[in-house]
């Protein structure tokens, strides 16, 4: 934790004149902006979270992810996979009245070679990664490093401002509570 | 390849010769001439080329001393060619003074196309006849006894022999010369056309084109051999688009481009190495391909950015082969992937720390998968304290009790913008009614959003104390959009305060205070 404890974030002088998105993402995530549009949305889910009657173990985490997801704002890939998960599951939740059966994609994953094929070690990489970012599994190289891009830039800026909250939150319960605190986050 | 760059750079330096030979006739070694005439020459020789070669010549001759160079077995070879070229620029320019030259086996070059030359170079030349272009289509029949070809030959011996000793590879000496000779002949020919690179184009192209650049004029020697490679790179490109079969109409436009783009490629070779792959891209060059771009959105000719001017490539469709690599499509095409997906990994190399001192693909998506993974755990963790700081709380209980002031005091200070309600105990009541209020609604509804309205709703009917307004503006913090609709429930001058204010953490814990 220490090691990324310094997560250089914020000035946006490390941009290079590129088109497209790539750009874009380093941007995106470290404005300052962002970071508050995401604040909002994740103590919204904490609340709901909060309230919620079951929660779950990761709850918290999938709030934040969610909440992530959406402050995204559904332009990446992977952030439409998390919401679109998310909503699968809980319907399934719901209608299964608990128990989920996670169906197994209908057909067993396939090389397409035009997509995702790269050989050796880079190849193996370059799945790897696929696995961590969500809903990138089976994308050809170059859109998947966007995304991973993306996502790298985005969870940097979701580790930062959990990081703020909880050390808020923390510390409004270090002191007693009926006093309550003086040190704001 | 080779031999049509030499050919041009030895026209366009005999076309200043031929220039320079009613100057001046310093070189009188006429003998060697006969055994290069019945070379046949390329016959796309540009005015251009023998409007330069003129100028090359021209201060070149000048330079050298009178004396035949001591090289001359060494020059002999390189002389051929550059008769030989000259042979075809000259063939139809003829040489004012008639200088006289055996040369039987020469049949008659119509060396008489004067004006097509002194049309690329009078406004240099002024009056000095200079045999002219010599028609890009033409057929050149072997050279014919040009008087002032001797001359030029013998000139062209002088300062070829001149030049090898400076020269690392004699193969080169002559277009280096030719480069030389531009350098002062700039001033006095004032040619208008591009530069020593852009005669492979033209000769292939059949025409010549393209701006002068200064930049031309500026080369060095040491360049030469840069620039001579970037000829035949420029050939090769050439010789690709011709393959495609696209070339002609787009023949022109294409000269254009190589042109500019040949001139980019010198000069980004006189900045690197010969052997370094050189990219030729420069913006001006894309400018004029943008125009002719719509034109040849066909045509598989692409720019890939040059290492010093760098520049967004235009990778959809146009690709340009690099020196010393394939050309086909299938190669260009993983040529643009590759370096697309290169760039993307730079981009995440910026992103990731410390991946700066990694080099190697595989390595680096190592250090990014471990560098996602371990911001993932640290979600992971952050998430967990996030919910030991944010106790579930049994609403049902506190609505029905009321209960101890310690409960309820959990969930506003969880929320960070609840802090200043714990600033005031003795509003407990109040305060448990919001908070009632506040559990019951985030209780009843799963959507945040709606929650939250209903929440600012809500605060309609309990007492408009200092609390309920503060659970509204606290509401307002959390959700901007629902400010309008908060807005509507409450009164106006309590919005208007916080309307404005984009609250975030501590700000609103500090204007809370102020306000309660």
């Amino acid at each position: 934790m220490a090691t990324f404890a310094s997560i250089e974030l914020g000035s946006s002088s490390v941009k290079k004149p590129r088109t497209g998105s790539l750009n874009q993402a380093q941007i995106k995530w470290r404005t300052g902006a962002q970071e508050r549009i995401y604040n909002r949305r994740l103590i919204e889910a904490l609340r709901a979270t909060r309230a919620a009657t079951a929660p779950g173990p990761h709850a918290v985490k999938e709030a934040a992810d969610s909440a992530l997801a959406i402050t995204a704002r559904g332009q990446s890939r992977w952030s439409r996979a998390i919401l679109t998960s998310r909503l699968r599951r809980r319907k399934l939740l719901v209608k299964a009245g608990g128990r989920i059966r996670r169906r197994r994609r209908p057909r067993p994953p396939q090389k397409q070679d035009p997509a995702a094929v790269k050989g050796g070690r880079v190849g193996e990489r370059l799945r790897a990664l696929g696995k961590l970012v969500p809903g990138c599994r089976r994308l050809p190289a170059p859109t998947l490093l966007e995304e991973a891009a993306d996502y790298v830039a985005a969870l940097q800026m979701q580790v930062k401002t959990m990081r703020a909250l909880a050390d808020a939150l923390s510390a409004a319960t270090i002191n007693s509570p009926a006093p309550a605190m003086e040190e704001d986050s | 390849m080779e031999k049509e760059r030499f050919f041009s750079s030895a026209a366009m330096n005999w076309q200043r010769s031929e220039a320079m030979a009613a100057v001046e006739m310093n070189c009188g070694g006429g003998e060697e001439l006969p055994a290069f005439l019945n070379i046949n020459w390329d016959q796309s020789v540009e005015q251009s080329a023998t409007a330069q070669l003129e100028s090359a010549l021209s201060s070149i001759v000048s330079s050298p001393s009178s004396s035949h160079p001591p090289p001359v077995a060494a020059e002999s070879v390189v002389i051929r060619e550059l008769i030989g070229r000259l042979g075809s620029i000259c063939n139809s320019g003829e040489i004012s003074p008639p200088s006289h030259l055996n040369t039987s086996n020469c049949s008659h070059t119509p060396l008489s196309s004067p004006p097509k030359l002194n049309l690329s170079m009078a406004e240099g030349r002024g009056g000095v006849p200079i045999p002219g272009n010599l028609f890009p289509p033409a057929n050149f029949p072997p050279f014919a006894a040009d008087p002032g070809f001797a001359e030029r030959a013998a000139r062209y011996s002088c300062f070829s022999g001149r030049n090898y000793a400076t020269l690392p590879g004699s193969q080169f000496g002559i277009p280096e010369t030719g480069k030389l000779s531009r350098v002062p002949s700039s001033q006095s020919l004032k040619v208008d056309v591009s530069p020593l690179e852009v005669e492979p184009r033209s000769k292939l192209t059949g025409r010549v084109s393209g701006p002068p650049t200064p930049m031309e004029t500026e080369l060095k020697s040491s360049q030469e051999a840069s620039s001579v490679s970037g000829e035949s790179n420029s050939r090769k490109r050439k010789a690709a688009s011709k393959g495609k079969g696209k070339e002609t109409p787009l023949s022109s436009k294409v000269a254009e481009e190589e042109d500019g783009s040949a001139k980019r490629c010198k000069l980004g070779e006189i900045n690197r190495s010969a052997e370094k792959d050189g990219d030729v891209q420069l913006k001006t060059e894309q400018n004029d391909t943008t125009s002719n771009g719509n034109d040849n959105g066909d045509q598989k000719q692409g720019k890939e950015s040059n290492a010093k001017p760098p520049e967004p490539p235009k990778d959809y469709i146009h690709v340009r082969a690099r020196r010393g690599q394939a050309t086909d499509s299938h190669s260009l095409a993983e040529r643009v992937r590759r370096e697309k997906i290169s760039e993307r990994m730079k981009f995440l190399q910026d992103l990731v720390p410390g991946c700066n001192k990694v080099t190697g693909k595989a390595v680096m998506l190592d250090e990014i998968i471990n560098y996602v993974q371990s911001l993932q755990r640290q979600v992971e963790f952050l998430s967990m304290k996030l919910a030991t700081v944010n106790p579930r709380l049994d609403f049902n209980d506190m609505h029905q009790n009321r209960g101890p002031l310690q409960h309820s005091f959990y969930p506003i200070e969880s929320v960070p913008g609840a802090f200043s309600y714990a600033y005031q105990p003795q509003q407990e009541a109040p305060l448990q009614s919001v908070v009632t209020n506040n559990a019951l609604e985030t209780h009843c509804s799963m959507n945040p959003l709606d929650s939250g309205l209903r929440r600012s709703l809500s605060m309609q009917p309990p007492p408009s104390d200092g609390f309920a307004d503060a659970a509204s503006q606290l509401c307002n913090f959390w959700e901007d959009d629902l400010q309008s609709v908060v807005q509507m429930g409450f009164g106006q001058n309590q919005e208007d305060a916080f309307s404005s204010q984009n609250f975030h953490g501590s700000l609103a814990t500090s204007h809370m205070k102020i306000e309660l």
